[in-house]
């Protein structure tokens, strides 16, 4: 099934040549030049934009890429591949397990050149740093890909799936550290400039929680607490359990 | 956090510039759709010359960008607060062209790639860089700063030209970085141009003999 699904991704090879220039557009051009716009305090604080954004952006590009999965099985579930697919000499579970890790090892895939970008700009972790890191962000692609086969399975086009695509991306990443501190985000609830509910959202937000990490191994800061590693764990496991039950449920459907 | 004052107000009549910009650029993704399901030969087959045809493509592409996206720039008006109406009505005019030259550029470059996919492709890259690479999200003044040769390609950029007329356009000096619109407005006009000469010449050339499959 991996197999399958990663054979599936290389044919997309220029589609996703095209995804990393994007994301390093982000970071040589807007990064830089935000580098520059920004409050000398704010700046001398989080050690310059570009530092700060670079392992927002490992985690930008691994959503986007983890998130594929759901495209791919919103398109054989309209054109009915599953049928193929339940022919094949394995369990129900197995085959939905398969596609959960798939698409998450494809989303570590394709993360790993802005990672990598991230640690020559950033400088490097120390060995359990960096194996920790990936085993967070191996969590977050399976919570990701789990939670867009989610949303493939409940959605019967591919326009109702990329509209509820567009509604989950920008609700968790405006309301998350991926663009921006945490800190910012609290003080503007404190001054009741945002929501406490998204500021809540923002803090128990997986995305946060793995910038967040980056940033503390490799910047120092912000603060980080192994407490927080939690809510990773439990997004991976609810989204792994529903795109299961949910991709079961639909490929067994008349 | 933003070292520039009022920011949000600059950033908000960028955004509606960007999203009449990628607005603009779906008519290409209809060339695909209609190529895939045979409604290119009903097309051909309409009593309208190509020349009428890719116009018309570009101008109904160009209009309906500024449909979807005319509720975006009234609330942009309404957040920034006030407008000049004259500067405006001149503003208006030059998105008009501004969303038909992206129009006919996305019809020109769907002719030219053949391939939806390497589109899809291709305008995910040109987006990233012409947006980010214009004032839409920032002052010029800061992407000289950045990078030289960023400031320069941001010079000569359309979604600059855009962008800058739409905020002289609302007339509050707060958040004009432009002092003459001239230059601007003639970049509209030679992109519109350009573009519209380029999309009727290519897709003549493409569509004859099936060479749009």
């Amino acid at each position: 099934m991996v197999e399958h699904d990663f054979r599936n991704f290389f044919r997309y090879k220029w589609w996703l040549v095209g995804l990393i220039s994007m994301n390093l557009a982000d970071l040589f051009i807007m990064a830089i030049v935000y580098n520059i716009i920004l409050e000398p305090s704010l700046s001398q604080q989080i050690g310059g934009y570009f530092k700060f954004f670079a392992p927002g952006l490992a985690v930008t590009g691994l959503f986007a890429s983890a998130f594929m999965i759901g495209r791919e099985i919103n398109m054989e579930r309209r054109r009915e591949v599953h049928h193929y697919m339940l022919s094949l000499p394995m369990t129900r579970i197995e085959l939905a397990v398969g596609r959960v890790l798939s698409g998450g090892l494809r989303g570590m895939v394709y993360m790993s050149p802005l990672l990598a970008t991230c640690f020559i700009f950033l400088g490097l972790p120390n060995v359990w740093q960096f194996l920790l890191i990936l085993a967070v962000l191996f969590l977050l692609a399976i919570g990701i890909s789990g939670l867009s086969i989610t949303i493939a399975v409940s959605t019967s086009s591919l326009e109702k799936f990329i509209t509820a695509r567009g509604l989950v991306y920008y609700t968790l990443f405006f309301c998350s550290s991926v663009f921006y501190p945490l800190s910012l985000i609290e003080e503007l609830g404190r001054d009741g400039k945002f929501p406490a509910i998204l500021v809540t959202l923002a803090e128990v937000n997986p995305l946060s929680t793995a910038s967040d990490m980056i940033r503390n191994f490799l910047l120092g800061y912000p603060p980080f607490s192994f407490v927080s590693l939690i809510g990773v764990v439990a997004f991976s496991v609810l989204f792994t359990f529903a795109a299961a039950f949910g991709y079961m449920k639909i490929i067994e459907r008349q | 956090m933003i070292n520039i004052p009022y920011y949000f107000q600059y950033y908000v009549a960028g955004l509606s510039v960007m999203s009449l910009y990628s607005a603009a650029i779906f008519i290409g993704f209809d060339i695909y759709e209609e190529a895939e399901h045979g409604v290119f030969e009903y097309l051909l087959s309409l009593p309208v010359s190509r020349k009428q045809l890719v116009l018309g493509r570009s101008i109904g592409g160009g209009l309906r960008s500024f449909i979807y996206v005319g509720p975006l720039i009234a609330i942009s008006l309404y957040v920034i607060g006030a407008i000049n109406p004259f500067s405006f009505l001149v503003t208006l005019f030059a998105l008009f062209l501004f969303s038909f030259g992206v129009s006919g550029m996305s019809i020109t470059i769907a002719v030219l790639i053949k391939s939806s996919d390497r589109f899809d492709i291709f305008m995910g890259v040109l987006d990233a860089l012409i947006v980010r690479l214009s004032t839409a999200m920032y002052p010029l003044a800061y992407v000289q700063q950045a990078n030289p040769l960023y400031g320069w390609i941001a010079s000569f950029n359309p979604v600059t030209f855009a962008a800058d007329l739409f905020r002289w356009g609302t007339g509050i000096e707060k958040i004009m970085t432009l002092q003459n619109p001239l230059l601007p407005f003639l970049g509209v006009v030679a992109f519109f141009g350009l573009f519209t000469l380029f999309g009727v010449t290519i897709y003549e050339r493409m569509i004859e003999g099936g060479g749009w499959q």
